[in-house]
């Protein structure tokens, strides 16, 4: 009468009925806050392998990028983005640049291309994430240059979202900005939970293959 | 790469760092973008309102943002410089089209776009005099890459005597007019449910549209997901659209605005929308509003239906049926599942017909709601009367059924499953002024449904009524569990009578309250009727045929006394007392909710504390004297400076049910406060009020995205 099935049927729809916030947006957005950061293998611009996993015990920032964007552009020219990565990585965070741009679109590199690109810009990440496929920023729903993600020690996304408040593309408003990463830093370093975990990524749409 | 890069460097060039590239003038051009400033009047007039536009021309391929730009891209921002005593407007926004780039979609205009804003010229504009006006317009263009442009457009517009004639503007604005969105002539709402949002409008034409015609365009970013399919559903004069959640739903109780368009072979229409979120049961941790979905709803009823069984007024009578079942502890086990079932038809069979009678109502185009049969003063008194005459036969004054003489004992267990059926509709009756908390939200998504949605909601609350007698019945072992028959069984019986009187002093009060002081005494003399009737009933079984038939016939008298007499004396005691009702205030915390009212204080941007009652609703009262008339909470109002209306849904009151209807509920209570600020959304509070939690929602500060929306 009522088999193994039915009964696991009926116990997940009564738990959907009941808990309707938490079966969320899986179909479009794979890296959900709370949820673990999909894992990655990909090759970094060095030529070493990156993995995602053998971070594991580190707080990740994954910040997507594309150096021909003029949003981009503008929170390097600031130093914004490299002041940044330099304050995190000395605190002993990993900072990972993606570049998903697929070959052919603006903002495609190849490895040596990105090591100096970032000479040129004074950047400072821990690495840089070669993604012409896409596959990384698809997992991650990445949709902008900026659009960052920070990830836990635990292997937890906690933050997605913009670099900071203010949409544009004018450095003048950077200092009037609130600064998204740094205060998701802050409240991760007082064991809170990220109060802006979410927020508007800003930027031009990443070039991803058609 | 190379020549990308130089075509992208260049572009930044002449857009970034060159704003402004021509001398001020209405005109600007970017490689990819020529903007015009244009003006609805040719001279300006003091005092009045003109319309500005912003046209941008762009090159085939690019594409500039609508306010909400999607999941990339930026809006178009004007910044006005304009002589002193002017004041510039928000953006207008014509209707957006939407550009998809692998999984990034976009909302702008490719092509050409107008984008108006009002300008308020100032009284004291001197005719004669110039009027110059200076846009600075920043935006991004993008085709696959993005490039930010700014420009200065300047213009200077003669001011001229109001009443001048004058030569028409430029036709770019009236053309930018008919491409902007109109509102809505339809009712809007939505549900936030596990699988994503439902948009439902409803209103005449929406049938004659064809489902790939129709876009819904969220007016802020991250509301819904801004690229995902929108599966649109027609029926009759409705429509809804399903709507995948975004990085930033609505949160509870937030409305959800945008633009609907809708496009056919005469171009793109606009409706904004401004849907309200339906709201979901507010238990004691708050539930956010999230659509009750037909499960939920079924789940919400079977659970509300189980709580009606410990409701004072229930408890007693399934109490009796659970002894019953003791008495007859010898009958077979067929015989006790019978019983059960008989029980079980009986209380599916009423909530049927409460069903069929709303599903009629509703068609007839009544608004009505859970509980309606309460706003009769005849229903009430019947079933005061109703409560007294099974009191009389729980005291012992008279029995019925099977120990009537004449009955043969071949068919004494016939009555049994009549009376068990019976006893099915009698539980209903006194069940439904005691509207379980779990049960508002499944009646008001049942009661905004079709037919057989609306039937599987009040069967599946029937159920949850029915449950514990049927398992009882089903389960000889949970039997073992009740106590041994005896002689206290009689002395229960004897004591359940008291919370039926209880009930019946309770309904008179009711009644008092629908149809005044004088009811009191026509439902009194009434019960002394049927009291008299009972007894002599009773008594007539002993005594010979005659006198039999004579104290029968004097029984049946009096129980028709008792009915037609209420029932004539209530019908013209009710107007009476509805006219009373509404002079009888002065020296209240709370003033009589009427729409007017409420409407008033909104305008002032007052806040206002709504509380929907009504004399038969249980929970109400209770509310009322824990929560609402504590001193913390009207000290709380009075500091506060909120006005407290109350809303007496004890008679039917259409504007009543229309707010409540708003807020997708069918039946009260329903607490509302509106914080100050004349565009702010109503909190809704749980059915079940604390002092604390009354106080708690007038603290909570308003959350900076209501105040936006």
């Amino acid at each position: 009468m009522l088999n193994a099935n039915t009964l696991r049927r009926t116990v997940l729809s009564l738990a959907a009925a009941s808990l309707p916030l938490f079966s969320a947006t899986a179909a479009h957005a794979a890296a959900e806050i709370g949820q673990p950061a999909p894992a990655f293998n990909a090759q970094g611009a060095d030529g070493k392998p990156v993995s995602l996993a053998s971070f594991k015990g580190k707080t990740v920032v994954l910040e997507w990028t594309n150096h021909e964007c003029p949003f981009v552009v503008k929170h390097y020219e600031s130093g914004n983005i490299p002041q940044l990565q330099k304050e995190f990585t000395a605190k002993g965070a990993v900072w990972l640049q993606v570049i998903s741009s697929a070959p052919d679109k603006q903002g495609h590199v190849d490895g040596p291309s990105a090591i100096k690109i970032n000479g040129f810009r004074n950047a400072a990440p821990s690495g840089t994430v070669l993604d012409p496929d896409g596959k990384i920023g698809k997992a991650y729903g990445a949709q902008t240059t900026p659009h960052l993600f920070i990830i836990d020690p635990a292997g937890q996304l906690v933050y997605k979202g913009g670099i900071d408040s203010i949409p544009s593309a004018s450095k003048a408003d950077i200092a009037k900005a609130d600064n998204y990463v740094k205060l998701a830093f802050s409240d991760l370093a007082a064991g809170r939970k990220v109060a802006h975990a979410s927020t508007k990524p800003y930027g031009c749409s990443i070039k991803y293959a058609d | 790469m190379i020549r990308r890069t130089l075509t992208a460097l260049l572009a930044l060039g002449t857009g970034l760092a060159l704003p402004a590239a021509e001398a001020a003038g209405p005109q600007a051009a970017t490689p990819q973008v020529r903007a015009e400033l244009v003006a609805s009047v040719s001279a300006v007039q003091p005092g009045e309102q003109i319309q500005l536009g912003v046209q941008q021309r762009i090159i085939p391929h690019w594409h500039t943002y609508w306010l909400n730009p999607g999941d990339s891209g930026l809006a178009t921002t004007i910044a006005w410089t304009l002589p002193a005593g002017a004041t510039a407007g928000d953006i207008q926004w014509p209707v957006p089209g939407r550009f998809a780039l692998g999984p990034v979609t976009n909302y702008g205009y490719e092509n050409e776009v107008t984008l108006l804003s009002p300008i308020r010229i100032p009284a004291n504009a001197r005719p004669g005099s110039t009027f110059p006006v200076k846009a600075t317009v920043d935006w991004l263009v993008c085709q696959e890459i993005c490039i930010p442009q700014q420009v200065e457009l300047e213009l200077s517009l003669p001011v001229v005597a109001a009443g001048t004639p004058r030569e028409p503007g430029s036709p770019l604005i009236e053309q930018a007019v008919a491409r902007l969105p109109v509102s809505s002539p339809w009712q809007a709402d939505f549900s936030n449910a596990a699988d994503g949002l439902t948009l439902r409008l409803s209103g005449a034409g929406l049938g004659a549209l064809t489902s790939s015609d129709v876009w819904f365009y969220p007016g802020q970013w991250g509301r819904i997901a801004h690229g995902a399919p929108q599966p649109v559903h027609i029926t009759g004069d409705s429509l809804s659209l399903k709507l995948a959640r975004g990085e930033d739903p609505p949160a509870a109780g937030q409305a959800l605005g945008g633009v609907l368009v809708v496009s056919s072979q005469d171009g793109a229409r606009g409706y904004s929308i401004q849907a309200s979120a339906i709201a979901a049961p507010t238990g004691g941790n708050a539930v956010p509003a999230e659509e009750t979905a037909l499960g939920a709803a079924l789940l919400f009823a079977l659970l509300g239906g189980l709580i009606l069984n410990l409701m004072p007024c229930v408890f007693p009578v399934l109490s009796i049926k659970a002894l019953s079942l003791l008495r007859h502890a010898h009958q077979s086990r067929a015989v006790t599942r019978l019983q059960g079932l008989a029980y079980t038809g009986g209380v599916l069979a009423s909530f049927a017909v409460l069903a069929g009678v709303l599903i009629g109502l509703k068609a007839g185009g009544t608004q009505v709601g859970w509980g309606f049969q309460f706003q009769s003063p005849v229903f009430v008194l019947a079933v005061a009367y109703l409560m007294f005459a099974v009191g009389l036969s729980l005291s012992g004054v008279f029995t019925l059924g099977a120990s009537a003489a004449g009955v043969g004992t071949a068919l004494a267990d016939k009555p049994g499953y009549t009376g068990s059926f019976f006893t099915g509709v009698l539980a209903t009756v006194v069940a439904t002024p005691c509207t379980a908390p779990f049960m508002g939200a499944a009646l008001g998504f049942a009661l905004g449904q079709p037919g057989p949605v609306l039937l599987a909601v009040f069967l599946s609350l029937g159920l949850g009524l029915a449950l514990p007698y049927l398992l009882l019945s089903f389960w000889p072992a949970l039997q073992r569990l009740l106590p041994r028959p005896g002689r206290w069984m009689e002395r229960l019986k004897e004591f359940l009578a008291f919370p039926m009187y209880g009930a019946a002093v309770w309904l008179v009060w009711v009644l008092a309250q629908q149809a005044g002081p004088n009811a009191i005494a026509i439902a009194l003399g009434g019960m002394l009727a049927i009291a008299f009737a009972a007894w002599l009933y009773a008594n007539s079984h002993a005594v010979r045929p005659l006198a039999r038939h004579g104290s029968r016939g004097l029984a049946a008298l009096a129980l028709g006394l008792a009915l037609a007499g209420g029932y004539i004396g209530i019908r013209t005691g009710a107007a009476d007392a509805a006219q009373a009702a509404t002079t009888k205030v002065s020296g209240k915390t709370w003033e009589p909710y009427s729409k007017a009212r409420f409407d008033a204080l909104r305008a002032e941007g007052k806040p206002v504390f709504v509380n929907f009652t009504a004399a038969w609703c249980i929970t109400c009262l209770a509310n009322e004297r824990v929560a609402l008339s504590d001193e913390s909470v009207i000290a709380a109002f009075r500091q506060a400076g909120i006005t407290y209306l109350k809303g007496d849904w004890t008679n039917q009151d259409p504007q009543i049910s229309a707010h409540l209807a708003d807020f997708g509920r069918s039946g009260v209570p329903l607490y509302l406060f509106y914080p100050d600020g004349d565009k702010t959304e109503a909190r809704v509070l749980p059915q079940l009020l604390t002092p604390a939690t009354v106080i708690a929602a007038l603290q909570t500060p308003s959350s900076p995205h209501l105040a936006k929306e």
